[in-house]
């Protein structure tokens, strides 16, 4: 039903608002859920009017509502709280404004609450937000510690005073935030953001010292688990200990049971730190002690051993040897000069034995002529011819005046 | 050899040497060289033993003072 106008045939304001009304107006009721930003009532007017903030979504709609109404919630109806309500798109033509009609508005309670907690955690864990892998460790030694808390709360003390404890040098970068009610879940994320915006700052804790569950609600605020799920720097979770733990808990990539707990874990304990530092550097040294005294003790043995102690019994070794050889060689040739004499001896008297002195002695004597040749026949000497007659004793030097041959006597005289 | 050996490398060659000297079975002036070397193997080795003990001390002494 679109209305047809033109530059000639422009269509009156009241057309336009009676369209726009009728368009709203077949949107018919609608149960819708939100929560509550804003309330006003106005002294003598009839209708209240509220303002209804999307849980995640910064969208918000004005609400007007029957004061018999709201004055009909039991709880109240508070700034924060969470509702369902029925209501219906109504479109103010007089002031062009559009607004929910409530009808009908319902707190979500505590059940309620837990069970939408609990629909919201599956969604976000089917979403892998929790997983295990996204967590990040914690530095050892962070620069600076961020911390998300409200202003002058027990929260902040002890996380400040048990980190100082811990290590003094600590350095802290303190963002302020409301931790309750409707406006919590918005400070605490522009905190966060602007901490993790510091580039000193190396872990982020957010704390607060407990609280019942609709205290703690802003701690599930479906659009602070996905800024803490984004930071680039790791967080920590310190909200009390309470059975039914906050979203935040399981988007955190560590979880302390407490804000003393919380200071623990982001800062390490400096002098049990410097104490085992100190030890393991006095077990290093005293290993290498001990390792150069055991290699000095190996290198005296090998330098101890005869042959490097004393190089001379590698001379003295063979000086005696030299000893002994010569003493053999010594005496072998004593024998050897005992058997040569012993042997002359023996051929000596063997000589002798076949000497002709014996006959000699007998009586014969040797004939020799001049030139020393033995004289066996007459024949060849002639007379006057000088002849040498060796007797046992001595020689006779004779010349000859006749030969005689025997064989010759027989024939000749 | 031009290079200094390392004290493993010292040591494990002193130790050779020793052993090459008790055993016998060499002549003079092998022996006589191996007995140079063997010195000069434990002076390395010492060298070393030294210098460790050196460093230890220089981080050790200030603070005892």
């Amino acid at each position: 039903m679109a209305l047809e106008t033109s530059l000639e045939k422009p269509a009156p304001v009241r057309q336009v608002a009676t369209a726009i009304d009728g368009w709203i107006a077949r949107l018919g009721t609608v149960w819708v859920e939100g929560q509550v930003a804003q309330l006003s009532r106005r002294p003598g007017i009839n209708t209240v009017f509220l303002t209804l903030r999307d849980s995640v979504a910064d969208i918000s709609v004005p609400v007007t509502c029957s004061r018999t109404l709201i004055d009909s919630l039991n709880p109240p109806l508070v700034e924060g709280a969470s509702v369902v309500m029925q209501a219906k798109p109504t479109y103010y033509a007089n002031r062009g404004t559009l607004s929910l009609q409530a009808r009908d508005i319902r707190m979500v309670g505590l059940g309620e609450l837990l069970a939408r907690l609990e629909r919201r955690r599956q969604l976000l864990a089917a979403e892998g937000l929790f997983d295990a892998a996204l967590k990040r460790p914690l530095p050892f030694l962070p620069r600076r510690v961020g911390i998300v808390t409200a202003p002058s709360s027990a929260a902040e003390r002890d996380v400040l005073e048990n980190a100082r404890r811990r290590w003094p040098g600590v350095d802290f970068a303190v963002a302020h935030a409301t931790m309750q009610g409707p406006r919590a879940a918005g400070e605490v994320m522009e905190a966060l953001a602007r901490l993790d915006a510091d580039e000193s700052v190396d872990v982020i804790v957010v704390a607060r010292g407990g609280g019942s569950v609709e205290d703690l609600l802003p701690f599930s605020d479906e659009g602070l688990i996905r800024a803490v799920a984004k930071a680039r720097t790791p967080v920590v979770s310190a909200i009390g200990h309470e059975p039914d733990q906050p979203l935040l808990d399981l988007v955190a990539d560590v979880r302390a049971s407490t804000p003393t707990d919380a200071a623990k874990l982001v800062v390490p304990d400096v002098a049990a730190e410097a104490q085992g530092v100190a030890s393991a550097q006095q077990r290093l040294r005293q290993m290498m002690l001990g390792l150069v005294a055991r290699e000095q003790t190996g290198l005296e043995a090998l330098r101890s051993r005869p042959v490097l102690a004393d190089p001379r019994t590698l001379v003295a070794e063979r000086h005696n040897e030299v000893a002994l050889l010569r003493e053999r060689a010594r005496r072998t040739i004593g024998h050897a000069l005992d058997r040569a004499a012993d042997d002359i001896d023996h051929h000596r008297a063997r000589a002798r034995a076949l000497s002709p002195l014996a006959t000699l002695e007998r009586g014969y004597a040797v004939l020799q002529d001049h030139a020393g040749h033995v004289v066996t026949s007459v024949g060849g000497l002639a007379a006057g011819a000088t002849v040498s007659v060796r007797v046992a004793d001595g020689r006779v030097h004779a010349d000859i005046t006749s030969t005689t041959s025997l064989t010759d006597q027989e024939t000749t005289p | 050899m031009t290079e200094t050996p390392s004290y493993e490398e010292a040591r494990e060659e002193l130790i050779d040497v020793v052993r090459r000297l008790e055993t016998g079975g060499i002549t003079l002036e092998e022996s006589l060289t191996l007995w140079e070397r063997g010195e000069h193997l434990a002076g390395v080795c010492q060298t070393w033993l030294d210098g460790a003990r050196q460093r230890l001390d220089a981080v050790m002494e200030p603070e005892s003072e």
